[in-house]
């Protein structure tokens, strides 16, 4: 009897454009090889998932809770008084006065979430948005709580939450990196924040570009050869797959050939895949002015946003996208109002986008910073760190939209109802994924690890 | 069990209370207990007591609710009722589901959890008697000691076996177990096979046509063992050896050249202490003596200020650790570098992980949390210096030691590099600082009680004296430099002392003192004594490495065994614990221990001892009953396929190409690069090198790993890593298809093979197969190279010359070798 195994399916591909038939094929024969040595391959989660991928967008820096998504109408009325009993035991609060935010909010959509005018365009999605209002993390400094943010642990190092997700369930496309974060900042963790600690490598994000690169022009590295046309090209990776047939029939009990070989074939159509899906010039003119792509302020994350729409309906699993500079100390007014205009339009386009393609209902997602901002203040016109309490929302696979979840007490200084922490966050987003948080777990140094540790709840609430 | 001091004086402070109660504290307490026997206790019956009580099989989280002492003295979580207090009773937390989640499988309503609130602010009063039942029982050492990694290592006679097979005592060890299962070994591998795989295992570098040649000849001519015999002694006394073995044991002590975590800063000296490993492999340094200096090089004894030097170097083994330089807890900071110090020694030498314990007692192992903590005193008692410069956020700076020529040990600041490191920089800062302070104090003088200004003077003078302290230190380094060698290392504390055992780990919250000491599970037969005025850490060196300690030698020798098939005897190199792998030829596994200690702790006997015996040579041909039966080779009836590490294949490539600069590494591009924080005073660009020196000289900067190592499948450098993973995936094909790197290898192998002279384009294909595959190309190979090569010239635009385009067809060809399997893996 014929079986369809990787292997005789390999040997079927004896010409150059056999590659074509070579990917059902070689599809048709992983499912049934459960050796596969490509650890990426597609796997069965924990149960039903809500939703297929994930758009992380990072406020790197720690965005205003109270200036965007906190209404908390007692700043007003206490201004310039001392916070009080709601900053006690926080020595940080000491000499503090209440600032008011200098912005309207006003009641959205159905819903009548409450959004500031800081966020127009993001707001006509309100009945989108579960906005968490209860959130919180451990540390109010940048490096330890964005790696928190995106490992769980600044301890020790540990796994990336895009890691865990993509060694829990694999990637929907071969062609592309299954997961990819767009512009990650260097330093505060750097790599760790999308890294793979000890999971295997092969898990870790794939970064495209870098802190001040300009999104027009960056390309994930290796993924255009310069010397060679691509008909020559092809004909040499025919000539290696031969060596490696070669090699296959001589040495059959050496069972990662079949791997080396499938390697060339993904790779061959990644080099014309990847670029394809960046190509952000493709879409029309009326689809990139939505997103604000040639606008100033809105052009780099517009791209973004764009890139990683295209990035979702292509079947990576993980993207995250990071926006710098929401460490508003000081011009917390020009600062707060510019970071805002740079993203309103992109994340809104994004959220019709995917609404308009029926994808919003599986893909999660996610706007947080590390932490908030304080709601009293020692300058006038800038807010520090606030850990004990801030926002961030979540929109789309399984989660019910238009609703606040939790909340912070009357002036927003600390989460007091349905506290919501970072490990919550993690727990909530492999919920939605399919996966069970304390049943993820990787074997190292002889015991099982988990991106939550021992911690982490999914609140019903907020699930759809 | 251990009764918490705070506990202990609440108890007794409780106990007084008692004896002068009047009246109405009497009635409170009646009132108390009435409300716990109507709402508290029929709820911990019902919805707790299956868990949590001495009845319960195992009780979940060390928590027992079914006494008094109990429910205040708490779990692993901490204590689950403080009378009065309810944001420190985790029971509360526990029940309203913030955290913990209890009961689990549904919440009591809320008024249940009001009453629980009611009446932990009455004062929680309990009237249900009694000891706690003994929650962590003992550990029972001498049941633990059955374990098999625990057991004295044994000294077994080789089995006799009825078969010409075996060479060695080894093989006698491997056939017995195959003949057991019914397994039979194929044939052993051909001379050219053999060949290329003694040289990467032992030089992680391809045997030149040469070298293969010669080996062949001599298989031929005299004998396959003969060969192999010579060639390994050979290899074992080139220096390349310590660079390939050296670089094994870089990944188990998780080497790099930064600090990583959130604020990465680099260690421009780390490579001193690659270049001792590397040294030590090479001078087949005793294992002992390996392990002695590593732990404890400051503390040994010396003869000459070289040797001095020597050992003090071996220490940055403590000190090369990730460090997270942005903690502001002092207590934290420290007792997380001595966690990681406790871990890379368990780990690395024991393979036990003995953090496991840092907040409990080990899960799985016999491993107390009180002896975790005599650990910590070791540690705590050393002090490190990893030397990074205290500017830019960096809220822990530490010094380096200065090494000078007569052995002279000082210490020394590190000297950052960027903005605001400079002398001039400092001095500057230093001036308008003073500046601030004057003013400040003319504030005070007009208004001396602004508190403000004052808390604002205090912060300033702080400045005022540190900038001054790196400005001394700046002048004592910029002398100390000159002659001397700056290196990470450890010393002892100026005051040893044990410390505290750490409540659930937290570093603030502090137990009963351990005594310094080792742990029980690996002591056997005398004990070394610990002198209380020294760290602890020479005793530690002493302990680890006595003849008795159980674990030591067959780590070692496991590891080796690793190398060289491709998988560990037990294949949880760094875990012998119990969640790690049984082995899988136990009496082979002490056989290889005994051996090694009696002779010297010799690495280099060690691995010559493996590679001359028959189970080494095998080859890679079928053998359909042993596949039924073992398919996953664990009777070694054949060769493990192996593919090349990252740096071997690097390595090869240059090799091949011709451009390998083989001498040995001169400092690192880090040590230019000098110590900053990445990203922030230092940009990553200046991390990057073009040298073509062997890629373990190549910088291992914590999250910037050369990409060619990263591609295939370099461990994290914060992990500790015995054994890689192997994965298969398309950035590895991308990589070797159109990175810079292969494509500039490929262009001068292309010029290499065009260079040499050849009679025909055919004798030009069987030498680049040679020099890339150590093998000739069979007949179809060299038919379907050669019409490539004319495919492919023919297919580039004409305008190009012909030379030209021959050159780009072979760079074609070169590149395709390189990217063929067969060059990455082993057979």
């Amino acid at each position: 009897m014929f079986e369809i195994t990787r292997r005789n399916a390999l040997k079927s591909i004896s010409c150059g454009f056999g590659y074509l038939a070579f990917a059902g094929l070689a599809h048709a024969a992983a499912e049934k090889d459960q050796q596969s040595s490509n650890p990426l391959l597609p796997k069965t989660p924990h149960f039903e998932p809500k939703a297929k991928r994930v758009i992380f967008l990072c406020m790197r820096g720690g965005p205003s809770h109270v200036d965007t998504f906190d209404y908390k109408p007692s700043l007003k009325k206490h201004a310039g008084k001392s916070p009080g009993d709601a900053a006690k035991g926080q020595n940080s609060q000491k000499g503090r006065k209440l600032l008011p935010s200098p912005w309207n909010f006003k009641p959205r959509g159905n819903s009548g979430l409450m959004v500031s005018d800081l966020y127009p365009h993001l707001a006509e999605h309100a009945d989108d948005l579960c906005v968490i209002n209860g959130a919180w993390t451990d540390i109010p400094n940048h490096p330890q709580a964005l790696v928190q943010l995106h490992t769980g642990n600044f301890q020790f190092v540990r796994p990336s939450m895009g890691a865990w997700a993509l060694y829990g369930l694999g990637t929907e496309n071969q062609d592309l990196p299954g997961f990819i974060t767009i512009k990650p900042p260097a330093r505060l963790g750097g790599a760790q924040n999308y890294g793979a600690a000890f999971l295997p490598a092969v898990y870790q994000g794939t970064r495209v570009g870098g802190q001040g690169e300009s999104l027009s022009k960056v390309q994930i590295g290796n993924i255009h050869n310069s010397n060679l046309p691509e008909d020559i090209q092809r004909k040499q990776i025919d000539f290696v797959q031969s060596l490696n047939r070669n090699l296959a029939d001589r040495q059959p009990l050496n069972s990662q050939i079949d791997g080396v070989i499938e390697s060339y074939e993904l790779a061959f159509r990644m080099q014309s895949a990847v670029p394809q899906v960046m190509d952000t010039s493709s879409e029309t003119l009326q689809t990139q002015k939505k997103y604000g792509i040639g606008k100033g302020q809105t052009d780099d994350f517009g791209r973004a946003c764009l890139m990683a729409r295209r990035f979702a309906e292509s079947g990576v699993r993980f993207i995250e996208l990071t926006h710098e500079g929401w460490d508003q100390h000081k011009a917390l007014k020009s600062k707060l109002t510019s970071n805002c205009g740079a993203t309103d339009q992109p994340i809104a386009a994004l959220l019709s986008d995917l609404k308009e393609r029926d994808m919003l209902k599986d893909t999660l997602i996610v706007w947080s910073g590390e932490f908030g901002r304080t709601p009293a203040v020692r300058n006038q016109d800038g807010r520090d760190h606030n850990a004990t309490g801030y926002s961030m929302w979540m929109a789309g696979g399984g989660i019910k939209g238009g609703m606040n979840y939790g909340a912070t007490d009357e002036f927003g200084i600390s989460a007091v109802d349905n506290k919501f922490h970072v490990h919550d966050f993690h727990a909530t987003t492999l919920h939605l994924l399919g996966l069970d948080h304390t049943k993820l777990t990787y074997r190292y140094a002889g015991r099982d690890f988990r991106l939550t540790d021992v911690y982490g709840k999914v609140p019903g609430d907020i699930l759809s | 069990m251990l009764l918490r001091l705070p506990l202990a004086i609440a108890l007794f402070v409780a106990f007084l209370i008692s004896l002068c109660s009047n009246s109405a504290q009497a009635a409170d307490e009646k009132a108390g207990i009435e409300y716990f026997e109507k709402h508290i206790r029929p709820v911990l019956v019902s919805k707790c007591y299956e868990c949590h009580s001495s009845s319960s099989k195992e009780p979940k989280g060390n928590l027992l609710l079914d006494t008094r002492e109990g429910i205040r003295m708490g779990g692993d979580s901490g204590e689950a009722v403080v009378p009065g207090q309810l944001s420190d009773s985790v029971l509360l937390e526990a029940i309203r589901w913030e955290g913990l989640e209890m009961p689990p499988e549904e919440q009591l309503p809320p008024e249940t959890i009001a009453k629980f609130e009611q009446w932990i602010k009455m004062g929680a009063q309990d009237p249900r008697d009694g000891k706690a039942a003994l929650i962590r029982p003992e550990i029972d050492f001498e049941k633990a000691r059955n374990f098999w990694a625990f057991r004295p290592i044994a000294d077994p006679e080789p089995p006799t076996v009825d078969s010409k097979w075996p060479r060695t005592e080894i093989d006698r060890f491997v056939a017995r177990k195959q003949a057991e299962r019914d397994v039979a070994p194929v044939e052993e591998a051909s001379a050219q096979t053999l060949a290329r795989r003694i040289y990467f295992d032992l030089v992680g570098l391809p045997p030149t046509p040469d070298q293969l040649s010669e080996f062949e000849r001599q298989a031929k001519q005299k004998s396959l063992a003969l060969a192999v015999e010579q060639t390994v002694d050979a290899l074992l006394a080139s220096p390349h050896f310590g660079e390939r073995w050296g670089r094994h044991w870089m990944d188990v002590v998780r080497y790099g050249e930064s600090t990583g975590m959130e604020r990465n800063a680099t260690f421009p000296y780390a490579w001193r202490y690659r270049d001792w490993i590397i040294r030590s492999f090479n001078d087949d340094k005793p294992y002992d003596q390996f392990i002695k200096e590593q732990v404890a090089g400051d503390l040994l004894p010396y003869e000459s200020p070289e040797q001095r030097r020597e050992q003090l170097m071996a220490t940055a083994f403590l000190a090369i650790g990730p460090k997270s330089l942005n903690e502001t807890n002092d207590e934290a900071f420290l007792m997380d570098v001595v966690d990681e110090q406790i871990d890379v020694t368990s780990r690395a030498f024991i393979g036990l992980t003995a953090s496991c314990a840092r907040c409990h007692d080990h899960k799985f192992d016999p491993i107390p949390q009180k002896e975790y903590y005599s650990l910590a005193g070791i540690f705590r008692s050393t002090k490190t210096f990893y030397g990074t410069d205290a500017s830019n956020g960096n809220r822990n700076p530490s010094r380096l030691l200065n090494i000078a020529a007569d052995g002279t040990v000082s210490q020394i600041a590190t000297k950052g590099t960027g903005k605001g490191s400079s002398a001039g920089a400092i001095q500057k800062q230093l001036k308008s600082e003073r500046a601030k302070l004057k003013r400040y104090e003319a504030q005070l003088k007009k208004n001396p009680k602004a508190k403000n200004v004052s808390i604002q003077k205090k912060k300033s003078e702080a400045r005022v004296k540190q900038l001054t302290r790196r400005i001394k230190d700046q002048q004592a380094q910029a002398v100390a430099t000159k002659d001397g060698h700056q290196t990470m290392a450890v010393l002892d504390a100026a005051s040893p002392d044990d410390t505290q055992l750490r409540i659930r780990g937290e570093a603030n919250d502090k137990g009963d003192t351990v005594s310094r000491g080792f742990l029980t599970i690996g002591s056997v037969g005398h004990i070394p004594e610990l002198d209380p005025s020294t760290s602890g850490r020479l005793t530690l060196a002493e302990w680890l490495t006595q003849s008795d300690n159980p674990l030591t030698a067959r780590v070692a020798v496991n590891r080796i065994w690793q190398h060289l098939f491709g998988r560990g005897l037990v294949a949880t190199v760094d875990n012998f614990g119990a969640n790690g792998n049984r082995p899988t030829h136990p009496e082979l596994l002490d056989w290889l221990a005994s051996d090694f200690k009696a002779n010297g702790w010799s690495v280099k006997h060690t691995i010559r001892r493996i590679m001359t015996s028959r189970v080494y040579r095998l080859g890679g041909e079928r053998n359909s009953d042993a596949e039924a039966i073992d398919p996953a080779n664990h009777l070694l009836w054949r060769v493990n396929h192996r593919r090349l590490e990252a740096e071997s294949i690097r390595d090869a490539m240059l090799v091949v190409s011709g451009k390998l600069d083989a001498e040995p590494g001169d400092g690192s591009v880090v040590m230019a690069a000098g110590n900053g924080i990445i990203g922030r005073n230092l940009q990553p660009d200046r991390l990057a090198t073009n040298d073509t020196k062997r890629s373990v000289y190549l910088p291992i900067v914590r999250g910037y790993v050369p990409e060619i190592l990263k591609v295939f499948d370099f461990p994290e450098p914060s992990m500790i890593y015995g054994s890689r993973d192997v994965t298969t995936v398309a950035t590895q094909a991308l990589y070797m298809m159109n990175s810079e790197f292969v494509t500039a290898q490929a262009e001068a192998f292309a010029d290499r093979v065009l260079g040499e002279d050849a009679d025909s384009e055919k004798d030009r294909v069987d030498r680049a197969w040679q020099i890339a595959l150590a093998r000739l190309p069979s007949e179809d190979e060299r038919n379907e190279a050669l019409s490539f090569i004319e495919q492919t010239s023919a297919s580039f635009e004409t305008s190009e010359s012909e030379n030209d385009r021959l050159k780009k067809a072979w760079t074609s060809l070169a590149q395709s070798l390189f990217a063929s399997a067969e060059f990455r893996y082993v057979e």
